[in-house]
C-alpha cells in the first residue's frame, strides 16, 4: 500500500498559490502533517480526497492515478475533515447509516459494526439522540466513527483533536494507532504533541512546499545543539525576541526563563543547551526563511 | 455613524455578492424589458379593458414603476427575509449577540439592508425601462422625472415597508418561515384587492402606493371618454391591438395627501422596527431548541471500548442508492413541524375527495407548494450543514448522491400526487397522467438545480412560490401540472420535457464541478 504524490500543485484564482510543485511517497502508518496555517495541509488534504482538483501532478494509490480516477480512492478513503458537521435531525446510529451509504457499504454486518464504532467512541448511550443536542466534542466523535466505518486503507484525519478533551485525545490517539496497522493514516494537526506522539513520520510543509520529512526522532536529531535555556529580566524580553526565536518563556516575579533556538552557541554560564523536542523543530523549520 | 454605515455596508456588499442576487438581476432585466409594451405588441401590462396610454415617458414610467412596486412588493420579501436567520445559521449572531451592538441598531442594519437589495433591484428595473424607452423610439420627448418621480415617491416608500415587513416577521415569527410567508402573502393580496382602482380607499389605506398612479389614470380615462372604469388588473395579458382607445397621460400630479401618507407609512414602519427590537432574541435560543431537541445532559465517564478490528464484521460492498433515497426521505419529513405534516396530510386525503379539476388545480400544488421547506435545500443541505467535504468524497457522488437527491424529491412528490394520479386513471386521462408526472419531475429537478446553481435555497423558493401563484391565478403557461386546459398541450408537455432535460444536464454540470473544486 503506498501513496505517490507527485508534483502537485494547486494554483487558486489571482495567482494564489495553494501547493507547489509537492512530492511525497506515504506508506503504511501514520504521516503527521504540519505547519502554519494557509501552508496548503488542507489543500493537500482535500486533494488526496478526491474533493479538488490540483492544477497539475499525479496522485497514485498502488498504482491508480486517482486524480484521473477518484472513485478509486473514495471506496477505501476515511475522512475526517476539518470543518465537520452533521445533519442535526438525524441521530448518530441513522448518520452513520446514511454515511455508510455515501460509502456504498451495506449488509446484514453494518449495524453490528456501527454499534461496534459508536462503542469504541464512547457514545453508545447517546447513539439514539439526535446528533443537534450533542457537544462538540460528541460531534467530533461522530467524525471520526464514520472516518473508521469502512475500514478504510486510507485515513485522513485533518485537526481530528479540535474539541476533544484531554482524556478523549488520548484514547483518539490510541485509536488510531490501532487502525494504523494496516492502513496509510494522514494527520494534520496544529497540536505538536499530538504528532510527536503517534506519528511514524512528519512532514512540515510551509507556503504549499514540503520542507522537511522523516521520523520525528529524526527530525528532532537534527535541532541538536541549537535548543536553550535562559533567564533573563523583564525588560531585555523585546530585544531578546528580536535576535532569537523564543519557543517558550514562563514568567517570574524577577525574571523570565525561556527556551530559544539559536543556530550559535553563546558559553555563558546562563545559558545551558537542552535536548530539542519536535515543537522546536516545527517552530525552526517554519520560521526559517527559505 | 461611521461603524453604522460599514456595518450596513459589509451586510449589503454580503448578501449581494451571491449567485442568486445576480439570478434575481438578470430576470429583473428580462422582465423589466417587458414591464411597459410598444404600441404595435399583442400584449399588455396594465389591463384596463378598451384603452391604453399612448407610449410616452410618463406612460412608459409610471407603468415600469407599478409593476416593479406591484411585483417586487409581493416576491421581494420572500428575497430579502431570512437576513436575520442567515446570521443564526452561519452563527454570525453568536458574534453579533456579544458585541456592544444594540438590538434597535442590528434590526436597523438588516432592515436598510433589506431595503438597499430591494431598491438596487427596482433601480435597475427602472434603468431597463428608460432604455427601453430610448431604444424603443415612440416619438414623444423622454423625460427623466417621469422614471424618476414615481420612484421615489412609490417605489422607495413601497420597498421601506416591505423591508421592515421582513424584519417584523422575522422577530415575531422566528423559526417559522413558512408561516411568514403565509401570513405575508395574506395581507398582501388582501391590500392589492382593497386598493386597486378603489376610488374610496383614502392615501392612508393604500400601502404600497400604486392606486395613486392607477387612480390618475382611470381619472384621465372617465374625463376624456365620458365612462367609470372599474375594472382594472395589473398583469401580462395578450391583447388584440386593434381594440383599443389611446388616450394622452401625463402622469400623475402627486397630492399633499399621498405625500404625507408615504412619511407616515415609513415612520411607522421605522417605528415598529424599533419596537420589536425589545423582542429580539439575541440569538439566545435555549427555550427554543429545548422544545424541539431532547435536553442535553452530559454522559457519565465511562471508560472507552477498545475497538478491536477482527470483531468488525466485514465489509460488504453497497452500491446501490436506496438506502440514500430513504435517508433524504428521512431528512425531509423530519424538516417540516409536525402540523405542516398533518397539514399535508389532510389536504392528500382531500385530493380523494374534492372535485378532480379542484384536487388537480388547485389543491395539488398548493399541497406541492407546502413542501418548500423540504425541498429547497435538497441540494444545498450538505453545504448548510458543512457535510459537503463528506458527500461530495463519496463513492459516485454525482451518479449516486446527486441521483438519491432527486429520486427522493421526485419519490415524496409522486407519492403527494398519488390521488391525483389514480383519479386520473379512473378517468382515463391519460395525457393529464403523464403532465402530472412531468410536472412533478420539474419540480424536484427545479429544486434540484435552483438551489446547486445559486448556490442557496431562497431562489428556488421565490420561484417556487411565484409559480404556484400563477398556477392559482389560472395561468395556463405556466400550470406545470397541466389541470389548465391549453391550446397546445401537447407541445406545452415536450417544453416542460425538454426543460426538465435541460435542467438535469445542468445541475449536474454544475455539481461535477463543485464536487471537484472544494
Amino acid at each position: 500500500m503506498e501513496l505517490e504524490i507527485k508534483n502537485l500543485t494547486k494554483q487558486y484564482n489571482k495567482g494564489k498559490i495553494g501547493l507547489a510543485d509537492f512530492s511525497v511517497s506515504i506508506g503504511k502508518g501514520i504521516l503527521g502533517l504540519l505547519g502554519p496555517n494557509g501552508a496548503g495541509k488542507s489543500t493537500l488534504l482535500k486533494i488526496i480526497a478526491s474533493i479538488s482538483k490540483p492544477t497539475g501532478g499525479t496522485i497514485f494509490v498502488n498504482g491508480e492515478n486517482i486524480i484521473k480516477n477518484p472513485n478509486a480512492i473514495r471506496k477505501i478513503l476515511g475522512y475526517l475533515p476539518q470543518d465537520f458537521g452533521v445533519y442535526p435531525n438525524l441521530n448518530a446510529y441513522e448518520f452513520l447509516t446514511y454515511m455508510a451509504a455515501l460509502k456504498g457499504i451495506g449488509g446484514h454486518g453494518l449495524k453490528k459494526r456501527i454499534e461496534i464504532l459508536l462503542d469504541g467512541v464512547n457514545l453508545t448511550a447517546d447513539a439514539k439522540r439526535p446528533i443537534g443536542s450533542y457537544s462538540g466534542g460528541m460531534k467530533q466523535r461522530v467524525g471520526i466513527a464514520q472516518a473508521l466505518l469502512n475500514d478504510p486503507k486510507v485515513l485522513i484525519f485533518d485537526e481530528p483533536t479540535v474539541g476533544l478533551d484531554p482524556e478523549e485525545r488520548v484514547r483518539f490517539r490510541q485509536l488510531i494507532s490501532e487502525m494504523a496497522n494496516n492502513a496509510i493514516v494522514i494527520l494534520s494537526s496544529h497540536i505538536v504533541s499530538d504528532i510527536e506522539t503517534i506519528a511514524d513520520e512528519v512532514a512540515i510543509m510551509k507556503n504549499g512546499m514540503l520542507i522537511d520529512k522523516g521520523s520525528p526522532a529524526a527530525i528532532t536529531k537534527k535541532m541538536e545543539g541549537k535548543v536553550f535555556e535562559t533567564s533573563i529580566p523583564h525588560a531585555e524580553l523585546d530585544g531578546f525576541r528580536s535576535k532569537h526565536l523564543v519557543t517558550d518563556m514562563s514568567k517570574q516575579p524577577d525574571h523570565i526563563n525561556l527556551r530559544y533556538i539559536s543556530d550559535t552557541s553563546h558559553g555563558n554560564a546562563n545559558i545551558k543547551g537542552v535536548n530539542p523536542g519536535l515543537e522546536d523543530a516545527y517552530l525552526y523549520l517554519t520560521q526559517k526563511q527559505y | 455613524m461611521g461603524i453604522f454605515y460599514q456595518t450596513i455596508k459589509g451586510d449589503y456588499l454580503q448578501r449581494s455578492r451571491s449567485y442568486a442576487f445576480l439570478i434575481t438581476l438578470a430576470i429583473t432585466i428580462y422582465a423589466a424589458y417587458h414591464f411597459v409594451p410598444a404600441p404595435d405588441e399583442n400584449y399588455t401590462t396594465l389591463i384596463i379593458t378598451g384603452y391604453k396610454g399612448v407610449y410616452n415617458s410618463a406612460w412608459a414610467g409610471h407603468i415600469s414603476v407599478l409593476m416593479t412596486t406591484t411585483i417586487l412588493a409581493l416576491f421581494g420579501f420572500f428575497l430579502v427575509n431570512g437576513a436575520i436567520k442567515k446570521d443564526i445559521d452561519t452563527e454570525v449572531g453568536l458574534i453579533v449577540a456579544a458585541s456592544p451592538i444594540s438590538n434597535m441598531r442590528y434590526l436597523l442594519i438588516k432592515f436598510v439592508s433589506n431595503l438597499l437589495i430591494l431598491l438596487t433591484i427596482s433601480a435597475l428595473a427602472i434603468i431597463v425601462a428608460m432604455l427601453v424607452f430610448l431604444i424603443k423610439k415612440s416619438g414623444y420627448p423622454f423625460l427623466i422625472k417621469d422614471f424618476l418621480l414615481p420612484y421615489i415617491f412609490t417605489i422607495i416608500p413601497a420597498m421601506t415597508v416591505v423591508a421592515g415587513f421582513a424584519i417584523l416577521g422575522e422577530v415575531f415569527l422566528r423559526g417559522k418561515g413558512i408561516l411568514q410567508g403565509i401570513l405575508y402573502f395574506f395581507i398582501f393580496t388582501t391590500l392589492i384587492t382593497i386598493n386597486m382602482g378603489s376610488t374610496s380607499s383614502s392615501a392612508i389605506t393604500d400601502i404600497f402606493g400604486i392606486n395613486e398612479i392607477i387612480s390618475s389614470i382611470t381619472n384621465q380615462i372617465d374625463t376624456q371618454f365620458h365612462e367609470r372604469i372599474k375594472d382594472i388588473a395589473l398583469g401580462y395579458t395578450i391583447t388584440e391591438t386593434a381594440s383599443y382607445k389611446t388616450f394622452v397621460w401625463n402622469g400623475v400630479s402627486w397630492s399633499f395627501d399621498y405625500l404625507t401618507s408615504r412619511a407616515v407609512w415609513i415612520g411607522m414602519i421605522l417605528i415598529s422596527v424599533c419596537i420589536s427590537s425589545f423582542s429580539f432574541h439575541r440569538f439566545d435560543f435555549k427555550t427554543l431548541k429545548i422544545r424541539r431537541l431532547p435536553i442535553f445532559s452530559a454522559p457519565a465517564k465511562t471508560n472507552y471500548s477498545k475497538i478491536e478490528k477482527i470483531a468488525l464484521p466485514a465489509i460488504i460492498p453497497a452500491y446501490g442508492i436506496l438506502p440514500l433515497i430513504k435517508i433524504e426521505l428521512l431528512l425531509m419529513i423530519r424538516k417540516d413541524p409536525k402540523i405542516l405534516n398533518i397539514l399535508s396530510f389532510a389536504l392528500w386525503v382531500s385530493l380523494l375527495f374534492v372535485p378532480l379539476t379542484t384536487a388537480h388545480v388547485i389543491l395539488l400544488p398548493v399541497l406541492f407548494f407546502l413542501q418548500v421547506n423540504k425541498l429547497s435545500d435538497l441540494a444545498t443541505k450538505e453545504k448548510a450543514y458543512r457535510l459537503h467535504y463528506l458527500t461530495y468524497a463519496a463513492y459516485k457522488p454525482l451518479q449516486r448522491v446527486l441521483s438519491a437527491q432527486i429520486l427522493a424529491a421526485f419519490s415524496l412528490l409522486i407519492a403527494l400526487a398519488f390521488p391525483v394520479i389514480l383519479r386520473l386513471i379512473i378517468s382515463s386521462s391519460y395525457l393529464n397522467i403523464i403532465q402530472v408526472v412531468n410536472g412533478t419531475l420539474l419540480i424536484a429537478i427545479l429544486s434540484i438545480s435552483i438551489g446547486i446553481i445559486s448556490d442557496g435555497k431562497k431562489l428556488f423558493e421565490v420561484f417556487f412560490f411565484l409559480l404556484t401563484y400563477c398556477v392559482l391565478k389560472r395561468i395556463s403557461a405556466v400550470d406545470y401540472l397541466g389541470g389548465i386546459p391549453h391550446p397546445d398541450y401537447l407541445g406545452k408537455m415536450l417544453s416542460i420535457f425538454i426543460i426538465n432535460i435541460s435542467l438535469l444536464v445542468a445541475c449536474v454540470m454544475f455539481r461535477a464541478r463543485q464536487v471537484n473544486n472544494l
